[in-house]
């Protein structure tokens, strides 16, 4: 059993996920923005995983540069990025090294599966 | 036998330039055979005539006149004067004439030796070769976009008006400096001075290099880079032509549209992602039998999105190339194997094919149906390896989805949810203008071959996008 924290913006998308991860028997912690999510990455709170959208309200690539501030916060953390946008190698780029990108919309199968994954690693 | 052994006529017979001797009155006392060749005359018709009375008068040529009997007679020798005239015998020639006084022990009067060499192609050729560069260099301050063109060691030539105007410099400031000197070395940049030094020596142009800065008077600008190696018609010189293109509205024209695509991207693949959501929490409190149901309408959704994604990376008119489109598909359905699916793996051929974007909807729903098909059905023991090909066959496209799994069972009482899959087969076959092909009943496996139409393609061909 694992703790996921997840980010994203959208209040359905973010409910839908963390149960979603839930259903697989994980734990979960929730932030709508970059701020809310770093809160948590320095808190003692323990985290395995992050789970961010990378189109955070007004930051197009957000969830990259939250990852990085995580990454160097908790080298440990694993990370699994989403977007609804097309991710070109720009993108690909900015992504924190042996990290996935599992594109919107995902279901609760491709998300529960790309985790699984993740934390087996 | 020793040079000096060698007799002076034996020499004056063997050299290539036409050489003849000239008395005082400038009558002609001998010629070589390379003049009576060059000249296509005699020994007869020459020896005692005076030059000017040669050939029918063809050598009484004024600027002749003027070496012979104003130049010669102040000074010992005369090299390099030059001779353009038109002789009836061998047509109009440029004639190269070294000229110098011989005298005899005991002769103060001497002799003139004239050796002439023709050098008409050679002049020809400068000629032709400075039209050329006239020419170049009114095409160079034509052309809008700035330009310069490079000497093989990447100094500057010459530098078109529109590149002078734009960058504010002149052509003195140019001409002999490298490109990475100028304005504030913005052109200093490793990649473009490695791609440049290849044009010439390996003959490797470079299209569209960009370059994005801030320049004095300009801003900040986007400039694409091309050059080509050019050379000129009867000289082994090449020379480097080096245009700037300004891009810096069409750059942001693209940023924007960039910008829109990925705002409408973001949107449609959220309420995407909330319909999968809202079946996703459906799924959980309904009865076993109905979630399979739920999971295929979610496959269905992601083949539209994957889709989307090939789409919105196109411009109108565009076309969605096929196997890019069969891989994404590929992908989401192996990402949904987890648990006890996870043994089944999917593989992809496909030829570089394209459909239209109309068309690539019901084609994309339809593999996502067969291949979903084959997961449900084909490995009950959660093992086996399933293939989707397209190819052209003919005029058609064939699209083929293969199993290694259990076979169909003929049962002929399928469940409520197969005879929906069928039909959404059979719908999205008929949409497309295509068929199924029957295919034998095989001992293992499963094989569902269709063909469609070519003209999934739009007519006039369009260009290709890709994953």
């Amino acid at each position: 059993m694992a703790v996921i924290l997840i980010v994203e913006d959208e209040v359905f998308i973010r409910e839908t996920a963390e149960m979603m991860i839930q259903d697989s028997g994980h734990h979960t912690l929730s932030a709508s923005d970059v701020n809310e999510a770093l809160s948590f990455l320095r808190s003692s709170q323990h985290i395995d995983a992050l789970f961010t959208d990378i189109y955070l309200k007004t930051l197009f690539l957000g969830g990259c540069d939250l990852a990085r501030q995580a990454i160097k916060l908790r080298p440990k953390l694993r990370v699994l990025y989403t977007t609804g946008n097309y991710v070109n190698d720009k993108m690909k780029a900015l992504f924190v090294e042996g990290t996935q990108c599992l594109p919107k919309p995902y279901t609760q199968y491709q998300l529960q599966g790309c985790l699984a994954a993740l934390l087996a690693a | 036998m020793a040079v000096s052994d060698i007799a002076a006529s034996d020499i004056v017979e063997t050299v290539p330039s036409a050489l003849i001797v000239l008395d005082r009155n400038l009558n002609i006392t001998s010629a070589n055979r390379a003049f009576y060749q060059m000249f296509r005359t005699s020994a007869d018709e020459t020896e005692g005539c005076l030059i000017y009375d040669l050939g029918n008068r063809q050598w009484d040529i004024p600027a002749l006149r003027t070496l012979l009997e104003s130049v010669i007679p102040h000074r010992a020798s005369v090299e390099g004067f030059e001779v353009e005239h038109d002789f009836p015998t061998i047509g109009r020639r440029t004639m190269l004439v070294n000229a110098r006084k011989i005298f005899r022990p005991g002769d103060h009067d001497g002799f003139i030796l004239l050796a002439i060499e023709d050098v008409s192609e050679e002049r020809a050729a400068r000629k032709e070769s400075k039209r050329n560069w006239q020419l170049t260099q009114s095409i160079v301050d034509t052309i809008r976009d700035p330009l310069v063109v490079l000497e093989n060691d990447m100094t500057i030539v010459t530098a078109s008006k529109a590149f002078l105007t734009m960058f504010g410099i002149t052509a003195a400031e140019t001409h002999g400096r490298r490109v990475s000197e100028l304005g504030q070395h913005q052109w200093d940049v490793p990649a473009l001075r490695h791609l440049l030094e290849k044009v010439l020596p390996e003959n490797k142009p470079i299209e569209g290099f960009e370059i994005e800065d801030d320049f004095p008077g300009l801003g900040r600008r986007v400039f694409n880079l091309n050059a080509r190696k050019v050379s000129q018609p009867g000289n082994n010189a090449h020379r480097m032509l080096l245009v700037f293109e300004d891009i810096t509205d069409r750059k942001q024209r693209e940023r924007d549209a960039l910008s829109l695509t990925n705002e409408i991207s973001h949107r449609i693949k959220n309420n995407l992602q909330v319909i999968v959501g809202l079946i996703a929490y459906e799924a959980k409190w309904t009865a076993a039998p109905c979630v399979q149901g739920y999971k295929v309408m979610q496959a269905r959704i992601g083949a539209i999105a994957q889709l989307y994604d090939l789409i919105s990376q196109s411009s109108r008119g565009r076309t969605v190339a096929v196997d890019s489109y069969l891989r994404e598909i590929a992908k989401a359905l192996s990402a949904s194997l987890i648990g006890n699916m996870s043994g089944i793996d999917i593989e992809v051929k496909g030829e570089p094919l394209e459909i239209d974007p109309d068309r690539a909807v019901p084609f994309g729903l339809l593999v996502n149906e067969l291949a979903t098909n084959a997961i449900k059905h084909a490995f009950p023991h959660g093992t086996g390896h399933i293939m989707l090909c397209v190819e052209q066959v003919g005029d058609q496209i064939e699209l083929v989805v293969a199993d290694d799994g259990v076979g169909m069972k003929d049962t002929g009482s399928a469940k409520v949810s197969e005879k929906r899959g069928s039909d959404y087969v059979a719908i999205f076959v008929r949409q497309l203008g295509g068929t199924i092909v029957p295919s034998k009943r095989e001992l293992t496996g499963t094989t569902v071959r269709i063909r469609l139409p070519l003209l999934l393609v739009p007519p006039g061909g369009a260009e290709r996008v890709a994953a």
